[in-house]
């Protein structure tokens, strides 16, 4: 009997060894078509949870229009949603644009063509897509040079096209590839081959001009190279012109949002406020590029690119990488979020991304290869990290405090966490605590601040001690040095009355 | 043992750091200094240095404490003063350096007193420091710093009995020297690699034939 038991608890130790170190871990990792990581204070890669995990894919052919099917989708360029919800996507080489409903499962529209002072005209290859407040469609009609805006029953409202003005260059040809929409109807354009910034044009149409001009900064050494080649040399080198932008995207309060590619890896995404300046945000390290660690020579090193941003809520933004297929996720103070996605073929893994988007917890990347859309649900991690960061960006620190813990139990590397913590701490004048919290999130602006206050403390408790201390110390010193100069003064005399 | 670390002898590194000029006259020509002590010296900085940078506070010190290893900076920090003492000897004694290599060690040695009193102290002020008060930190670091380079200066002028401006040049040189000693280093290590694996090669040849 007693032997037996023991026998039976050996089996369930061992079980739960097995279960403990083996498989069970295994196969989670198993299940993930790609790292999910993120860089700490010393930018060392930490690997963390996933925040969102891939949850199937929608291509043409399972959709149902009109009693068809939709086909194959053919090198889809674009995706945006529209205000109540469903999903827009434009099938460039199918020269149609297709409308699905909040979960993907119908199709609401096919537009293939409409009506232009009535007679039927059709799209050319559209690359970007966007929907506007008033529901209204804008079509970036890329191979025939236009910007074609449909009202919500599909009607021609207006047709952009020719953009004239003194700022561009003769004979320019207007291709326009990614489009976007503020609150005032204004449009903001990425142009083929424009690399002096986003066009802008008034909700009328007309072309106001550039914003968020890229400067290209020349090294002191390409100067030199540049001023040792010869003409015909130079000819030859690569021109310094400005990347262009990949992505846009517009907030609620029309802050534009600007992805570009970015070769030094430092800053891929530009927030562009009404005058076309850079007001983004950028964390402790001083990096919004993506990767922070790329470095070699294979066709998967280098800086990652950028393709595509997609603005989500609360501050929060990701970032789309066509180079390693990932996803960045920042918030408003730029601090990297997490880290998911990656290339391959399995299934959850890209091969061309090339747009991102989100809708509730939800968020979906179009592959122009694959030419599907894949989705991506949030796991507990994802949505503590986003609910506490959108409790912060409201003021709510100490809110946020709870959800921050909750992370720590699944990730208790995450910095962002501590720091969380710890400022809920500072603020509620928990100096010792705060410090604590904030040296393990490596935040060392605000473990300043709660040192100095915990200082500030301790110093006013023992002001007392320390100065009646000080007191008492000098007039020791000055006491005892005069019984030592006497004692040794009389010594000395005395040594005199030796000699 | 006591002939080198006497009380006399460490008391006079603390007279030497006070005296930089009188000391090392003195370690040249009534031989006040200790090698041992100046080894010791140089295995204090050595360990200080690793002390700073594990556990200086994260305001002033980004370096993951992960990749700090005392050992090997221990190593890299004896095989610098090796190479700095012989590098220093070889182009002295050509220069009509009146300094020992004994000399030239002693003065390096007591050199790194001042470095190894400013990296503690800095280290234990850093704790107490906030965001904005780094100042503080890097002052002692620099006064120490140069403070000791001052003295290794100055120490190799005295025992060489050199001006100013030479002692300068045969510092450049020592650097050259040192570059040289390097080279021909990595040279043998090159061949002896070279030798073993062709004896290796015959006795694998042999293993397999025989």
């Amino acid at each position: 009997m007693g032997l037996s038991r023991k026998f039976k608890q050996m089996v369930l130790l061992f079980v739960a060894f097995i279960n403990v170190l083996g498989p069970s871990s295994v196969a989670l990792a198993n299940q993930l078509p790609y790292d999910t990581y993120n860089y700490n204070f010393y930018e060392d890669i930490v690997y963390t949870p996933a925040a969102y995990v891939p949850s199937g894919s929608i291509s043409g052919t399972q959709l149902i229009y009109e009693g068809e099917s939709l086909g194959v989708l053919s090198n889809p360029q674009d995706i945006c949603k529209t205000p109540s919800g469903n999903i827009v996507i434009a099938d460039t080489g199918n020269h149609r644009i297709i409308i699905l409903n909040k979960d993907m499962t119908k199709v609401i529209k096919v537009i293939k063509d409409f009506n232009n002072m009535n007679e039927l005209d059709s799209f050319m290859s559209p690359y970007g897509v966007c929907v506007s407040k008033k529901n209204e469609l804008y079509i970036a009609d890329t191979f025939n040079n236009r910007i074609v805006v449909l009202d919500q029953d599909y009607n021609l409202v207006k047709i952009i096209k020719d953009p004239t003005s003194e700022i561009l260059e003769d004979g320019y040809v207007f291709s326009p590839l990614k489009v976007s929409v503020d609150y005032a109807d204004r449009i903001y354009c990425i142009a083929q081959n424009m690399f002096e910034g986003i066009m802008v044009f008034e909700n009328t149409g007309d072309f106001i001009g550039f914003i968020g001009t890229i400067e290209v900064e020349i090294s002191l050494w390409e100067k030199f190279w540049k001023r040792v080649a010869t003409k015909e040399e130079r000819s030859n080198q690569r021109l310094f012109i400005p990347t262009e932008f990949t992505g846009i995207d517009i907030d609620d309060d029309g802050f534009v949002y600007a992805s570009n590619i970015d070769e030094g890896g430092e800053q891929a995404i530009r927030r562009l406020n009404p005058r076309g300046q850079d007001v983004i945000k950028k964390g402790e390290n001083e990096n919004l590029g993506g990767d922070l660690w790329s470095i070699g020579f294979s066709k998967y090193a280098g800086a990652s690119q950028i393709t595509d941003v997609v603005y989500r809520q609360k501050g929060m933004y990701s970032l789309l990488d066509r180079k390693r297929g990932r996803i960045f996720t920042y918030d408003h103070e730029g601090n990297l979020l997490y880290i998911f996605g990656g290339l391959g073929t399995q299934a959850g893994t890209f091969v061309t991304p090339v747009a991102i988007e989100n809708i509730g917890d939800t968020i979906i990347v179009l592959d122009a290869y694959r030419a599907e859309i894949l989705t991506f649900t949030e796991t507990e991690y994802g949505s503590l990290i986003n609910n506490a960061v959108a409790l912060r960006y409201d003021g709510d620190e100490t809110e946020a405090v709870e959800l921050w813990r909750k992370v720590l139990t699944l990730d208790e590397n995450n910095e962002l966490a501590y720091v969380g913590i710890g400022k809920a701490y500072l603020s509620s004048g928990d100096y010792e605590n705060a410090m604590d919290y904030l040296r393990k999130g490596m935040n060392s602006e605000f473990y300043s601040i709660a040192f100095r206050r915990y200082r500030n403390e301790v110093l006013k408790e023992n002001m007392n001690f320390l100065l009646t201390g000080g007191v008492i110390l000098v007039i020791a010193i000055v006491a005892g040095r005069r019984i030592y100069r006497k004692k040794k003064g009389l010594a000395k005399e005395e040594g005199l009355l030796n000699e | 043992m006591n002939k080198y670390f006497s009380s006399d002898k460490i008391k006079y590194v603390f007279y030497t750091v006070s005296h930089p000029v009188d000391g090392y006259y003195w370690i040249r020509h009534s031989d006040k200094g200790s090698v041992p002590l100046a080894i010791v010296l140089v295995i204090l900085f050595s360990f200080s240095f690793s002390f700073n940078r594990l556990f200086s506070s994260f305001v002033v010190n980004e370096i993951d404490p992960r990749t700090v290893d005392s050992l090997i900076e221990l190593g890299g920090v004896l095989l610098l003063f090796v190479l700095l003492c012989v590098s220093n000897w070889s182009v002295t004694c050509l220069m009509q350096g009146e300094g020992r290599l004994k000399d030239i060690a002693i003065a390096i040695g007591y050199s790194t007193v001042p470095f190894i009193v400013a990296m503690n102290l800095a280290t234990i002020v850093s704790l107490y420091i906030a965001d904005g008060e780094e100042a503080f930190y890097y002052l002692i670091l620099v006064v120490g710093i140069a403070y000791g380079l001052i003295m290794m200066l100055l120490g190799i002028m005295q025992v060489h009995n050199y001006s100013l401006a030479k002692t300068l040049l045969t510092l450049i040189l020592t650097l050259v020297a040192a570059f040289i000693i390097i080279f021909i280093g990595l040279l043998l290590v090159d061949l002896m690699n070279k030798i073993y694996s062709f004896f290796y090669s015959i006795y694998i040849e042999l293993v397999f034939r025989v």
